[in-house]
């Protein structure tokens, strides 16, 4: 029952941090007061006295930060619970969505939308993101089924080949477009709109509640395959069954967010050091935190900066003290032997 | 019969590993697979539970062709033991133990496949530990740890590769005496064994490979010459009677190939 | 008075045009000497002949000097779909893509420049890599970099000794400068307080526009408004949607975009509070070519956003008419229709 308690907090703080959210941003006009009076005309018939800003407030409560408070809670559960599902398929705490190229084929497709005239931003640099995991698994499969070590091998060398595309769209594009494509590629949630938020929300509520619902097949799944197959599961079918959702809400986040380093590493370590190995209860705890963690990150740094600093600084700076912390008070919960 | 093996032979590529093999499993019994390394015994257990498919012949468990069945059913009638691992995660005993329901689940376990795997852990007599980090415990209590969870499968028959490995005697012994006891409430338990000697001392009935085939399948009289046992290992032996029961020791003097 | 202003200057470019012809080339005056955006000083005896430029903006000088006779090389942007008609109508050779293009404004190919056997080379003051390597072969180079208006001049004014045409140059300056003056005075009257705040947004990005040091705040200022971005320094930077939301600016003006259309960012959520707007007054510059900030033809840049920016007192100005009429003393008769 102790342990309930633990995690019911994380389930109860989300709500009320997107809403405090909304009050945090740089405008000079639009301040905390403001949004209060705003927000109590919306819901009641009271208000402060006062000059009515009312729609430039709305637009920027409703358009600006609204959106884009909920699109990071959003990146960062999905990138998280992404990183805590590898990691139990790929049996290894060192396994993050990035290492099946994911954000280097999402990079490059951006790089490509941004260069052409045509190509939709989001959805080109999600579907590459797709496309390079796809190629890592077709490259590491043999008779259907992925030795995870081929697969980590593959990944690499996918990770490679979009690299090196990703430099050949750089190298060849003039130097406005170039800063526009390393901008994107370092986090770019300043842009965040409500049709940027209607591309990703459906792939990540879609694959989100599939990977929910494998939750605890990832514990079965982590003893090893012979061991899966023994009781009665189909690893190759399994793997396929976690690869697929990890892998559509991890695009969806880095096709609107931009290259966001460490969450999907560092922090479903945190969450494992508070809640344990059992997926049953890492799984939703690696959404309400993972979505938490980013948010804080990104209210820290829209207070710090009054210009855009990429999120990924913050994300690396901040989540990687904390997770020294962890590790440093946890002694030797983990003993990766092998 | 628990299991009925009917001309068996498999192979990969052009080796062949198991040739037109032909023996019964009696239900209800302790079942000693022995044989010399490579003769084919993991394989041939493999091929028993399902796990790979035979170029030829075919395997009946519990009166029904193991490859019409699905994994799942396949658990549920049979329980496999494979050679110890080292998770990467810290699961507790419960968790893993609980893993065996797979074949039960829809998504989650339910209250009662808690319960079954609750009353596995006290079977096997770990309930104590069930709290523990798996990944904390000794060899022996692993292998406890695993059998539990095969019991929490609820199967018919057991199959165990090599149970005792590098386990010392007082954990053997442990492990041999709770499989003889879920042996006398009804399991069928095969084991693959690297030790004649406690095969005989604990087991019931024996099957010997021997380049892929198998050796004197059906004395059941418990007395094992050792010219046969001579030949399927591949040395010298003797046989000592004590009491009831037959030691085998090798000769010193050498090996016969 | 207009129409006497016109023939004036015709009468004044021919005869400019024909003694430089007649003059320029003959009179040996000892050695000359330009300055290059670098700094660095060119002497030359002699006007250069054999002239690779790799810089479109300046090449567009060159044709208004009508010394596009001793063009040998151009860069490869000029054979694209927003030049090429421009400059095919001008030259025969570029219609029958018969000039060479060894590069672009950001990219050289060093053999292929060498292989035109130039004896100056006109490029991109920031490649400093390729520029090194061509002066240490012994040939000439002008590096252009523009940064505010005055460079503007200063260019026309080197090109025209760099070819020997001063005469044309200076009164093509002089008459730019006229044009410039003249609006200025239309709007002499309007008080600082009444100019209208102006976001200026580049193609690349809603959200990248220019601050206080830049060809783009010149742009506003001459036209009678006010640069909403001068706060920041930079020439090119990213701001907060949140800060564009607070400066509220009466008039947007786009770059020329191929992706977004001033309808674009009036059905846009997020922009709809912002007075501009609300008034609908979002403008995009029509043509590259013709509205270039970087070359002479700013002037009609500056005269489109001042219409924008004061419709009531330059009511009478017609757009249409002074496009033709630049593009007449400019370029000589030699784009007519345009």
């Amino acid at each position: 029952m102790k342990r309930l308690k633990k995690e019911i907090i994380f389930y109860l703080i989300p709500l009320p941090l997107i809403f405090l959210s909304l009050f945090i941003g740089p405008s000079e006009q639009v301040g905390p007061i403001e949004i209060l009076d705003w927000v109590l005309r919306k819901t009641t018939l009271l208000s402060f006295p006062g000059p009515t800003y009312d729609s430039m407030v709305e637009t920027i409560v409703l358009h600006v930060r609204l959106p884009r408070v909920l699109l990071t809670f959003f990146a960062g559960a999905a990138l998280t619970a992404s990183g805590t599902s590898l990691q139990a398929l790929f049996r290894n705490p060192l396994v993050s969505p990035d290492i099946l190229g994911i954000s280097s084929g999402a990079a490059f497709g951006a790089a490509l939308a941004l260069t052409s005239t045509w190509l939709p931003l989001q959805l080109t640099a999600f579907v590459f993101g797709l496309i390079a995991v796809g190629l890592s698994y077709f490259i590491a499969q043999r008779k259907g089924d992925v030795s995870l070590t081929s697969l980590i091998l593959s990944g690499i060398i996918v990770n490679g080949i979009f690299t090196s595309l990703l430099t050949i769209v750089q190298f060849l594009t003039d130097p406005f477009k170039l800063q526009t494509i390393v901008h994107w590629t370092m986090g770019n949630l300043h842009h965040a709109n409500w049709s940027k938020w209607e591309s990703a929300f459906f792939p990540i509520l879609l694959g989100g509640v599939w990977l929910y619902g494998m939750r605890w097949r990832m514990n079965v799944l982590s003893l090893g395959d012979e061991e899966t197959r023994a009781v009665g599961l189909d690893p190759k079918r399994e793997k396929i069954r976690i690869l697929i959702p990890a892998t559509l809400i991890a695009s969806a986040s880095v096709a609107v967010a931009g290259v966001i380093g460490m969450v999907g590493l560092a922090v479903p370590h945190i969450v494992r050091m508070m809640v344990g190995p059992d997926n049953t209860r890492t799984m939703p705890v690696s959404f309400a935190f993972g979505g938490i963690f980013l948010l804080l990150v990104d209210n820290f740094s829209r207070t710090v900066a009054s210009f855009e600093v990429p999120i990924g600084i913050f994300t690396t700076l901040i989540g990687g003290s904390f997770f020294v912390y962890l590790l440093k008070r946890a002694q030797d919960l983990y003993q990766l032997e092998r | 019969m628990a299991i009925i093996v009917k001309d068996l032979s498999f192979g990969y590529g052009e080796k062949t590993i198991l040739r037109h093999l032909n023996f019964h499993v009696p239900a209800g019994k302790f079942t000693a697979l022995l044989g010399r390394n490579g003769s084919g015994k993991s394989t041939l257990l493999r091929l028993i539970a399902g796990f790979i498919k035979p170029k030829s012949g075919s395997i009946e468990v519990c009166g029904v062709n193991v490859t019409s069945l699905s994994l799942a059913e396949r658990a549920k009638r049979i329980g496999f033991l494979p050679q110890v691992h080292y998770p990467a995660f810290p699961f507790t005993v419960e968790e893993v133990v609980l893993t065996g329901r797979a074949a039960y689940v829809f998504s989650t376990p339910t209250n009662q496949d808690r319960e079954r795997a609750k009353s596995a852990m006290r079977r096997i007599g770990i309930e104590d530990i069930s709290n523990r980090p798996y990944t904390e415990l000794s060899g022996g209590e692993r292998q406890l740890v695993m059998i539990a969870r095969v019991l929490a499968q609820e199967p018919k028959i057991m199959l165990l590769d090599e149970p005792l490995l590098s386990l010392d005697l007082l954990n053997q012994v442990k492990i041999l005496n709770i499989l003889k006891s879920l042996v006398a409430s009804g399991l069928t338990v095969v084991a693959v064994l690297h030790d004649p000697n406690i095969a005989f001392r604990y087991g019931d009935h024996f099957v010997f490979l021997k380049n892929g085939m198998i050796s004197n399948p059906e004395r059941s009289d418990g007395f094992h010459n050792a010219h046969m046992l001579a030949d399927v290992y591949g040395i010298k032996i003797e046989v000592i009677p004590v009491r009831n029961k037959f030691f085998i020791v090798p000769d010193p003097e050498g090996t016969e190939e | 008075m207009k129409l006497l202003r016109i023939w004036i200057l015709i009468v004044w470019s021919s005869i400019s045009f024909l003694s430089g012809y007649v003059f320029g080339e003959t009179v040996n005056q000892g050695p000359s000497v330009v300055t290059d955006s670098r700094g660095k000083r060119l002497t030359f005896q002699k006007p250069f002949q054999r002239i690779v430029c790799l810089i479109e903006s300046a090449l567009s000088g060159l044709y208004m000097l009508n010394e596009e006779k001793r063009v040998v090389g151009i860069s490869r942007n000029v054979y694209e779909r927003s030049l090429f008609p421009y400059y095919g109508r001008m030259d025969e050779r570029i219609r029958n893509k018969k000039i060479p293009s060894p590069g672009n404004w950001d990219f050289v190919n060093i053999e292929s420049v060498l292989s035109l056997k130039p004896d100056l080379v006109v490029m991109w003051a920031q490649q400093t890599e390729s520029i090194a390597a061509l002066e240490e072969r012994g040939i000439p180079v002008f590096g252009v970099f523009i940064k505010q208006i005055e460079d503007v001049y200063q260019e026309i004014a080197a090109l025209g000794k760099l070819t020997g045409n001063e005469v044309r140059a200076d009164a093509l300056s002089r008459y730019t400068q006229n044009e410039i003056d003249r609006f200025r005075k239309r709007l002499v009257d309007i008080p600082p307080a009444r100019r209208p705040g102006v976001y200026y947004m580049w193609a690349q990005g809603s959200l990248e526009t220019s601050g206080g040091l830049s060809m783009v705040n010149d742009l506003i200022d001459l036209a009678g408004g006010r640069n909403v971005s001068a706060s920041f320094p930079q020439e090119h930077l990213v701001v907060n949607l949140e800060k564009v939301i607070g400066w509220n600016p009466d008039v947007i003006v786009m770059w020329y975009n191929e992706r977004k259309d001033p309808s674009d960012i009036i059905r846009d959520s997020q922009w709809k509070s912002i007075r501009a707007v609300k008034e609908r007054r979002v403008y995009e510059l029509p043509e590259i070519f013709l509205c270039d900030l970087w070359t002479l033809k700013f002037q009609y840049a500056v005269k489109m956003v001042a219409k924008w920016c004061h419709p009531g007192p330059l009511k009478d100005i017609n757009l249409e008419e002074e496009k033709e009429e630049m593009l007449k003393i400019l370029y000589t008769g030699k784009l007519l229709g345009y």
